[in-house]
């Protein structure tokens, strides 16, 4: 067992495999990176809208809650699935890397937002009170008055989520993107050795994920000090 | 974009997904009673098990929360056999899924453990109360009380992590979706209903745990 991985050592580290592999290890980043980003810049909007009252944004609130329901409640590789037959079946010739793309920022937008929506939830419901009894507008009273309280709270679960999300990108190997897991899957095929070939996976999934999980633990207790001591 | 919906095709396949659905929910309450039993003695490691046993249980709870579920089953099913482990699709799922669980369960359940207070303990022995009362009216209801919220997410996150077992071709609800599409071409309809099908699972178990929490352990639910 030992000598045949040893024997397989050089030609699995060869210059094509390593290309190969960069190449992988470069569309699981794009794609954790672009759900990350789409994710936080479409999921505050929508914590924000879910805060607001009365009837107006009604219907915006029940769709908001909707979408997130909904992708929050279905495993991401179903999502996946779905938009990759649904983009068949309309007509729309995406490509599998694009299909990922897609579902890695409706989920994380779903994700983000409940975070967000949380945090936001954190703020004593005094504080807004306080804050429209001195005449603040709503936009002031979420710059001044709510954000620099609530992005203490909101920060850390959403690296959490990051290293998460990481992970969970794996699963677009299943409709064909070209990422780590794919990659395993296709030098296992030529036939390297199974515990060689995902082994190297997962230390490299490790070697992206254990960095940002420290930072986040990292975070969580510097932020957490500075809230106690202000109380 | 002209695509007409036929649900009539597929609403024929609803006793077969939701035979389905049933081994989703048995892989998920396997998965998750073995992670509790894993993440017990992880806990107890981690906060009373010496210095030896406490850095091989966050060994381990740090390389499988860092590592992606999918892979790990890859290297159960996949890799094992050449160590000389042959297990079923439905085993390898299993085993990697209850590991993975077990990590997890781990990290929550030693919060639990860290959050019974000395003060209380010293309160208790001051009431006169044995070791094992202290256990049965103290530690208990307060860990209990604390860890049911996370412990229902966790749930919910092992139920929907079932459907990767249909990659390995475990016949579960995903599986089940995927053949019925390539039997009938129906992608939208099939999926939508999957969809449907997974969003009222998860919403009948966070409605079910919050209900049962709030009222056996009067626990602050916010349970997704």
């Amino acid at each position: 067992m030992l000598d045949r991985i040893l024997s397989e050592l050089p030609r699995f580290f060869g210059p094509y495999n390593l290309i190969f592999l960069g190449e992988a290890l470069l569309s699981t980043l794009a794609l954790s990176a672009a759900g990350c980003l789409v994710g936080c810049l479409v999921g505050f909007p929508i914590a924000l809208l879910r805060r607001t009252r009365g009837w107006a944004t009604l219907p915006l609130r029940a769709i908001a809650t909707g979408f997130v329901e909904l992708f929050r409640r279905v495993p991401f590789l179903v999502t996946l699935l779905t938009i990759f037959f649904v983009s068949q079946a309309v007509g729309l010739s995406l490509s599998t890397f694009s299909v990922g793309l897609v579902s890695v920022c409706l989920i994380a937008s779903a994700f983000i937002s409940e975070i967000v929506r949380g945090g936001l939830a954190s703020v004593h419901a005094n504080q807004t009170d306080a804050a429209r009894v001195l005449n603040l507008s709503s936009r002031q009273t979420l710059v001044h008055v709510v954000l620099p309280q609530a992005w203490k709270v909101i920060i850390p679960p959403i690296f959490g989520f990051f290293v998460l999300f990481i992970k969970d990108t794996a699963l677009a190997s299943q409709v064909g993107v070209l990422e780590l897991t794919y990659a395993s899957k296709v030098l296992n095929s030529r036939g390297f050795s199974a515990v060689l070939v995902f082994g190297t996976i997962l230390l490299l999934y490790f070697a992206l994920s254990y960095p940002l999980s420290r930072l986040g633990a990292l975070l969580e207790i510097r932020l957490a000090v500075r809230r106690s001591q202000r109380d | 974009m002209n695509y007409t919906l036929h649900y009539g095709q597929v609403i024929g396949y609803l006793p077969d997904l939701l035979i389905g659905a049933a081994i989703s929910l048995e892989i998920a309450f396997l998965a998750f009673s073995g992670g509790m039993v894993i993440g017990l003695v992880g806990a107890l490691a981690r906060t009373h098990g010496g210095r030896f046993l406490s850095a091989m249980a966050k060994a381990y709870v740090i390389f499988f929360t860092n590592t992606p579920q999918l892979a790990q089953i890859y290297f159960i099913f996949f890799g094992l056999p050449d160590l000389g482990i042959l297990l079923s699709p439905f085993q390898a799922v299993l085993l990697g899924m209850t590991l993975n669980a077990g990590a997890y369960l781990t990290e929550i359940q030693r919060a639990g453990l860290a959050s019974v207070r000395r003060s209380e303990l010293e309160a208790a022995q001051t009431l006169g109360m044995s070791r094992l009362q202290q256990v049965r009216y103290v530690i208990l209801p307060h860990i209990i009380r604390m860890l049911f919220p996370p412990l229902s997410n966790q749930y919910i996150m092992v139920t929907l992590g079932t459907s990767m077992a249909s990659v390995f071709g475990v016949e579960e609800l995903t599986g089940r979706a995927l053949n019925v599409n390539s039997t009938t071409f129906r992608s939208i309809e099939i999926f939508s209903l999957t969809a449907a099908i997974y969003v009222g699972m998860t919403l009948l178990a966070s409605l079910s745990l919050t209900v049962a929490g709030h009222h056996l352990f009067r626990a602050r639910m916010k349970t997704t």
